[in-house]
């Protein structure tokens, strides 16, 4: 297992180790462990001994380093990556001209002295929540390769999870981010709707579109996000606010107030799931149970806006190469540009009516706490998820309780929880992570919560297994 | 596939198809048909849920 962010920037900041051998570590992790995962659809390895390079260079010159020196990373393929076709998971984008620049975050990174190595799988065009890509294959769960790693940002979650890297960077539309942590057993940051600008990145769904980090420990998290954080005009949804720091400060403020999500969010919770927010909502002193009624009609929300919105993108191309989408995704784009417009503009005044009613819960708490996922991985294939007796397609049902969440664009840190639950040894050796939900722009206050968890044992990235 | 007009789904689909300019065989058809169908039923919830007359939309365009 490579080390956490923090304590390789340590590392090379103080000359106990240089950028060329953390990259070559983690170049033999990948190596002896890719294979088994498919996490990676493409390496940039010339691009990271250059970087890495730079990086020892600086160094023996004396110069002071970025926060990030060193630090080994990869990206979801929907990021821009200068010089590399931006797949986006999908056949269609295979003959696109390479990106001519990075995408904004990815160069931000880079500023701040992370190595790239690489860009990972994910799901077609990121609509669904497994990696069981058509073009470009399966992501396996480090955990258990019988199992998927979720999506659709599976292979950042799973490069994480098995150790090979300390950060990668994917996206969340709906629980893309969040979905893959809780399988993987990672930490995931899904920040604010706009906080992070997506310049240079595949779209999906404009509407719900966010970016952010995966990280094997709270600081390297936090670090990254600090990292990306920053205005740009070229994204139209970024709020362009100024950078707030994070990582600085990451203790739990006295007195702090937390909901436990209750309603859809127990009821679609299946034991394992509902023993990770027992546990995490006792380490952090939380015993007050509240609803957020409007949950149900929130996913529909998003949904509904999602089909119209992902169907809209893709129309002219489905027009034309309708047999190259993969068959689990052209369907449903084609259907959801057939939405009507009323539906549309019903969807969006939910949205509205849901956001409104989680302000009034932060009226009465500073963070809300859900489980992620329905469940512990699946099996790859698995067609459908029971949960408390109720049956449920895997593809869309894994993202039951994230999708109110994002349908309002709140800030959430998914942390790995290992409840111990389930019906074999192989389930009961399985993550179901958390999600510490914030009011808009308190990131902060999920960190500083994620960072409890972790201090206390509850919240951890385990090494794998097999 | 069912005649059109007793299954207004299907009409309406197979019409959407042909506006927005896409040509299918009946097989394709009939997995959008299945594909739309779940989007109507969920629709229904967002349609079920009350609210204000006056609620507006989420997105509001700032120049």
């Amino acid at each position: 297992m490579i080390g956490s962010a923090a304590d390789i920037a340590r590392q090379i900041a103080s000359g106990t180790r240089s950028a060329a051998a953390v990259l070559a570590e983690c170049k033999a992790l990948i190596e002896a462990k890719n294979p088994g995962l498919n996490c990676f659809t493409a390496k940039t390895l010339e691009r990271a001994e250059r970087e890495a390079a730079a990086i020892d260079g600086s160094y023996s010159a004396g110069r002071a380093l970025p926060p990030l020196a060193g630090v080994p990373y990869a990206v979801k393929n929907l990021f821009d990556v200068e010089g590399m076709v931006t797949l986006a998971g999908a056949k269609i984008n295979a003959g696109n001209a390479p990106a001519a620049a990075d995408a904004t975050i990815v160069g931000r990174m880079s500023r701040a002295g992370a190595i790239l190595v690489g860009a990972l799988n994910m799901e077609e065009l990121a609509y669904g929540f497994l990696t069981e890509n058509h073009h470009y294959g399966t992501t396996r769960n480090p955990h258990d390769r019988t199992r998927g790693a979720g999506g659709s940002s599976g292979g950042s979650a799973a490069a994480v999870g098995a150790g090979m890297l300390p950060i990668t960077l994917g996206s969340d539309t709906s629980g893309s981010i969040r979905v893959p942590a809780s399988l993987c057993g990672v930490f995931g940051l899904k920040p604010t709707y706009g906080r992070l600008p997506r310049t240079g990145t595949y779209p999906f769904v404009n509407s719900f579109d966010h970016v952010g980090p995966f990280a094997n420990s709270v600081l390297g998290l936090a670090l990254a996000y600090d990292a990306m954080q920053g205005p740009d005009p070229a994204d139209p949804a970024c709020a362009q606010r100024a950078i707030e720091p994070a990582s600085a400060s990451l203790s739990l403020p006295r007195g702090i107030r937390i909901g436990i999500l209750g309603g859809w969010f127990h009821e679609w919770a299946d034991p394992s799931a509902r023993r990770s927010v027992q546990l995490a909502a006792a380490a952090l002193g939380a015993t007050a149970w509240t609803e957020l009624k409007s949950a149900e009609v929130a996913r529909a929300a998003a949904y509904i806006i999602t089909g119209a919105e992902g169907g809209a993108l893709h129309r002219p191309r489905l027009i034309k190469q309708y047999e190259d989408f993969g068959p689990s995704s052209r369907s449903r784009l084609v259907a959801g540009g057939l939405i009507p417009a009323s539906w549309v503009i019903q969807a969006q005044r939910v949205r509205q009516h849901a956001y409104r009613e989680a302000m009034g819960l932060f009226e009465r708490f500073d963070l809300l706490i859900a489980a992620a996922a329905p469940a512990v991985a699946p099996h790859v294939g698995q067609e459908t998820l029971l949960i408390n007796g109720r049956s449920i397609p895997t593809k869309a049902g894994l993202g039951v309780l994230t999708q109110p969440i994002s349908c309002i664009g709140l800030p959430v840190c998914v942390v790995p929880v290992w409840p111990g639950e389930g019906d074999s040894v192989a389930e009961r050796a399985l993550p179901v992570g958390v999600q510490l939900i914030g009011a808009p722009w308190r990131e902060d206050a999920c960190l500083a919560a994620a960072r409890t968890l972790e201090q206390a044992g509850i919240a951890e990235v385990r090494a794998p297994l097999c | 596939m069912t005649e059109t007009r007793d299954n207004p789904l299907e009409a309406y689909v197979r019409a959407a198809l042909a506006l927005q300019g896409y040509t299918f065989d009946d097989a394709e058809i009939a997995e959008i048909v299945m594909q739309f169908s779940r989007l109507e039923a969920i629709s229904r919830t967002v349609f079920d849920w009350p609210l204000l007359f006056a609620s507006e939309p989420a997105p509001v365009f700032r120049p």
